[in-house]
């Protein structure tokens, strides 16, 4: 088992040589005002049998989660999903069509995550996202999402199965995984091995930094690394630099210092740009998502003159709500102008455009759009709103005559193009698989904007009331017999007018014709 | 005014007037405003068009559920010709002014009204704005108008072979015109057929409208007779020829595209889940059964009463209307089997009311509804307040987001049945009477 630990401390945060102490043991760390990256290698032969089971007939898992409520991803850290929870899965290509017996990943995942998930098979709960060639073998086959606001059920899973009865320790360390901002878990066939690494932009609880005694690693074999870590001005658009320090715990005396830089995917906007993202009452059965940024901020990422950028967002919508694929992709500039709009890039899952939700076995549907951005000459000052015009499936009866859908927050980003040669890959910090970074080619380069609610407390989630059909259990009126009841008597009641008419036509003149073209020539008159 | 009916150079003027100001209204709103003036099924059929150029299947685009002649008739929207998008629906807008023109002369036949006369009537259709409306947005019931209206037309002129063409045509098209076999087989009796009748009969052949047989002739004969009375040549001929054509044409398009053709234009009414707010009595119960169906729980709908919504729809429709009205009034009876057949029906959206529209002018002439003219008003004020009162119950769902499917929606469904077929006996009483 490897651990690496990465404290991120923003620029110009205090730093104290006495917030540390290395012994041949330990490092302790103390009120370290940092963002913190923990991540796990874990070989095949440390998992557990039942992740292995599962695990060897995957060619790639890859879990990511984000939280619901907004938090800061600082460099190197910057790139976002929407959040929840988003499982990114291929097979063993050799075994047949799926290559897992069918559910056993659903199997798992439940147990892992939460027993409600809906999750039934790779086939029925997951979508497949479009391959832009096959030169992007790395995006996953298939797609899952759900809105898991809470790793509780996680937590609990690791505790059991991984922590020995006494192990404190161990015990701590995977209630942390509880304030995680974001969670990635990664296993490919090709290493063999499983990665989880955590995110938290801040200690948790509202502690005054972080404070920890890291061990060192007992077992035979592994290592314990440990870096605490600031970004520094890169000499290229595509780097990131890092300065700080860095140690082995166990192996290495003292803190060494340390400055680095590698080319990144992924850059937080340079000018802190950040969106909000609303639906305007009434929302009705066919709801409006406006994604709001500020002018000022909707500049093109500084970069080299020659990239190519064009802002985008990428939306996961449950099965609930969904976008009408022909209307988002239309070429009609006055729909796509009137919505700042440019293009739908990508789309996958369920577009069905009639089904009602229960006949969707899919999770939802995720959507690329490319974005419109205010011309030069666009002088105002008001935010820039991008409008996607959505639809709401029908849902289940309820007893209120509402159901609420949850939306998540899609996340926003420039993507530009990156210099020819550039090596994502070198980033140790590297992160892929995130759904919509495959929809781009292997070179390009992300500015992500924040997630800026208006209110501190607000989470990046918008709930939807969706009408349904008002079903009471016990009294009121207007339950299903009296649906039942009713629609049949109204029907059999215009029915017997209909025959009763019809008879007495029978009756008074038989089924012959009538003489009456002499009549008929007169009334024509 | 009457001088206006006289010349039909200027109503049939008129009605292509106000086609092509509407088409091109529609192209200007279209290219001025992000809300469109063309109706979403043509952008539908254009886009199946587009599959079809490019040697795909129409369907191909999701929610295309017509047959491929369709879709290979709007090809030209896909030539890169400015103004050719529109193509369809000017096909479609001049569809309806033919199937308005053949109104008029079938008037002739049916009615012995003069040409005159008979104009006046058929502009009910000819200069109905909603019909002009419907057709240059792009909707495609225009095509069903002159189908049906043809095929009325070729049964009152004997031409049994193109009317069984028209009929399996028109069946393959939008699968409701087989109704009109039925009616049509019945009407097609002896005495419009056969060269031996009495001389008051022949002397009317020539003028090929009314059906006026001696009802003692026929009531007499015995049984068998009246069986082998019944299997005329004609009747045999129609039934062919129209079940050849129904069969020709779905087995090239089978050929052509498989399954998809199959699922789409045919199964698809079968087995359609999309049960979303119409105009239909039975969408609330759908909803119900449809959303119990899938939870298993005993909280919905127990009785299955919307699997048996086939037997008062076609009892209506295919046997006691054709078989009580056939004889006395082909157009007529035509009438009231598409009213019936829409009533109740178990989806029904007003693009549905044009099924029934396009014979309003053979009825309204010898109607109670003219008769008694506030009769006739109320008829039209509750056919219109009903809709109206659904439309708000609808507004409200679908826009302001209140959950109205129950009581609103059903009731105002429920009520717009019933006015439907309080209008439905009436139709009945007034055909029957002649």
């Amino acid at each position: 088992m490897r651990r690496r630990i990465t404290y991120i401390q923003p620029p110009h945060a205090p730093f104290h040589p006495s917030q540390t102490t290395l012994t041949p043991d330990t490092l302790t760390i103390t009120n370290l005002d940092a963002a913190r990256e923990e991540r796990i290698t874990l070989g095949f032969d440390e998992l557990s049998g039942e992740l292995w089971q599962v695990l060897k007939q995957c060619h790639q898992v890859h879990v990511r989660w984000a939280r619901r409520e907004q938090y800061q991803a600082v460099s190197p850290f910057s790139s976002r999903v929407s959040p929840g929870l988003h499982v990114f899965y291929s097979p063993v290509p050799s075994s047949g069509s799926s290559g897992l017996d069918s559910e056993a990943l659903c199997t798992l995942l439940k147990k892992v995550f939460d027993s409600g998930l809906g999750c039934e098979s790779p086939e029925k709960s997951f979508i497949t996202p479009p391959i832009l060639s096959a030169r992007f073998a790395s995006t996953a086959a298939y797609q899952f999402y759900e809105l898991l606001p809470s790793l509780e059920n996680l937590v609990t899973y690791t505790q059991q199965k991984h922590c020995g009865r006494d192990d404190k320790e161990c015990y701590r360390r995977a209630e942390l995984i509880s304030s995680a901002d974001s969670i990635d878990i990664n296993y490919d066939s090709i290493s063999h091995s499983l990665t989880m690494s955590g995110y938290w932009s801040k200690a948790p609880g509202g502690a005054d930094g972080w404070t920890e005694v890291i061990q060192k690693y007992d077992g035979a074999k592994g290592q314990v690394e440990v870096g605490l870590l600031g970004a520094e001005p890169a000499n290229e658009p595509e780097d990131i630099k890092m300065g700080g320090l860095l140690a082995v715990v166990g192996e290495d005396t003292e803190l060494k210092p340390t400055l680095f830089s590698f080319p990144s995917r992924h850059h937080p906007h340079p000018e802190g740009a950040g969106y909000s993202v609303s639906f305007s009452p009434p929302t009705g059965l066919h709801p409006t998502m406006t994604i709001s940024m500020p002018r000022e901020t909707l500049k093109e990422p500084p970069g080299r003159p020659d990239a190519a950028c064009a802002l985008h967002a990428y939306l996961t919508l449950p099965s609930s709500v969904f976008g009408d694929k022909y209307q988002l992709s239309t070429s009609d500039e006055l729909f796509v102008k009137s919505h700042n709009l440019a293009a739908l890039r990508a789309v996958a899952g369920d577009t069905d455009l009639e089904a009602p939700d229960w006949f969707v076995s899919h999770w939802g549907s995720s959507w690329l759009l490319e974005l419109a951005t205010p011309s030069e000459s666009d002088k105002s000052n008001e935010d820039w709103n991008v409008t996607i015009p959505l639809h709401l499936r029908y849902l289940h009866p309820s007893e209120s005559g509402y159901r609420t859908t949850p939306v998540p927050w899609p996340v926003v980003f420039w993507a530009c193009t990156a210099e020819d040669g550039t090596k994502m890959g070198m980033n140790p910090f590297d992160r892929v698989n995130l759904g919509w970074e495959g929809l781009f080619g292997p070179k390009s380069m992300f500015y992500q904007l924040q997630p800026s609610p208006a209110n501190e407390d607000v989470v990046l989630v918008e709930e939807l009331d969706v009408p349904v059909l008002t079903l009471r259990e016990r009294d009121g009126f207007f339950q299903s017999r009296a649906i039942e009841l009713g629609t049949v008597a109204v029907i059999t009641l215009g029915f017997l007018w209909v025959l009763w008419k019809l008879g007495l036509v029978a009756r008074s003149s038989g089924i012959r014709p009538q003489r009456r073209e002499a009549d008929k020539h007169a009334k024509a008159e | 005014m009457s001088s206006f009916f006289r010349s039909p150079s200027l109503v049939y003027g008129a009605a292509i007037g106000l086609r092509v100001i509407l088409l091109f209204y529609g192209a200007w709103q279209d290219a001025n405003s992000p809300v469109k003036y063309t109706d979403i099924d043509y952008m539908v059929f254009t886009d199946a068009s587009r599959y079809v150029s490019r040697g795909d299947s129409p369907y191909a685009r999701d929610t295309y559920r017509y047959t491929p002649l369709l879709a290979w008739m709007l090809l030209p929207t896909t030539w890169a010709i400015p103004g050719f998008f529109s193509f369809g629906k000017a096909l479609f807008a001049l569809s309806d002014v033919v199937a308005g023109w053949l109104v008029a002369k079938s008037l002739v036949l049916t009615h012995q009204m003069s040409p005159e006369r008979a104009l006046k009537y058929a502009s009910f259709w000819l200069l109905n704005p909603m019909v002009a409306n419907i057709s240059t947005r792009g909707s495609s019931e225009g095509l069903l108008g002159v189908l049906v209206i043809a095929l009325l037309w070729a049964v009152l002129n004997r031409r049994i072979t193109l009317a069984g063409i028209l009929l399996g045509l028109g069946v393959h098209f939008k699968i409701y015109p087989f109704i009109y076999g039925v009616s049509i087989i019945w009407w097609l009796d002896n005495t419009k057929t056969t060269r031996t009748l009495t001389p008051s009969a022949s002397a009317s052949e020539s003028r090929a409208a009314e059906p006026k047989t001696n009802s003692n002739t026929t009531t007499t004969t015995p049984v068998m007779a009246q069986i082998f009375d019944f299997i005329t040549p004609c009747r045999i001929r129609l039934t062919l020829v129209s079940m050849l054509t129904f069969a020709a044409l779905n087995a090239g398009m089978y050929l052509r595209y498989g399954t998809p053709f199959l699922q789409h234009t045919y199964f698809h009414h079968l087995t359609r889940i999309d049960h979303r707010h119409n105009f239909s009595p039975y969408s609330t119960l759908l909803y119900l059964s449809a959303a119990s169906d899938s939870i298993d729980s005993g909280a919905g709908a127990s009785g299955n009463f919307e699997s048996l919504a086939f037997i008062p729809q076609l009892l209506l429709s295919v046997v006691l209307i054709p078989l009580v009205l056939g004889k006395k009034d082909l157009p007529g009876t035509m009438l009231a089997q598409t009213f019936a057949f829409v009533t109740f029906n178990k989806v029904c959206t007003s693009q549905y009311f044009l099924w029934y529209l396009i014979f309003l002018p053979f009825y309204l002439p010898t109607s109670s509804l003219l008769q008694k003219p506030r009769l006739g008003l109320l008829v039209a004020l509750l056919w219109v307040v009903g809709q109206a009162l659904w439309l708000q119950q609808g507004f409200y769902l679908e826009f302001l987001g209140v959950s109205s499917f129950a009581p609103g929606l059903f009731l105002a469904s429920l009520g717009f049945f019933a006015v439907n077929a309080w209008i439905l006996g009436i139709i009945v009483a007034d055909v029957g009477r002649g």
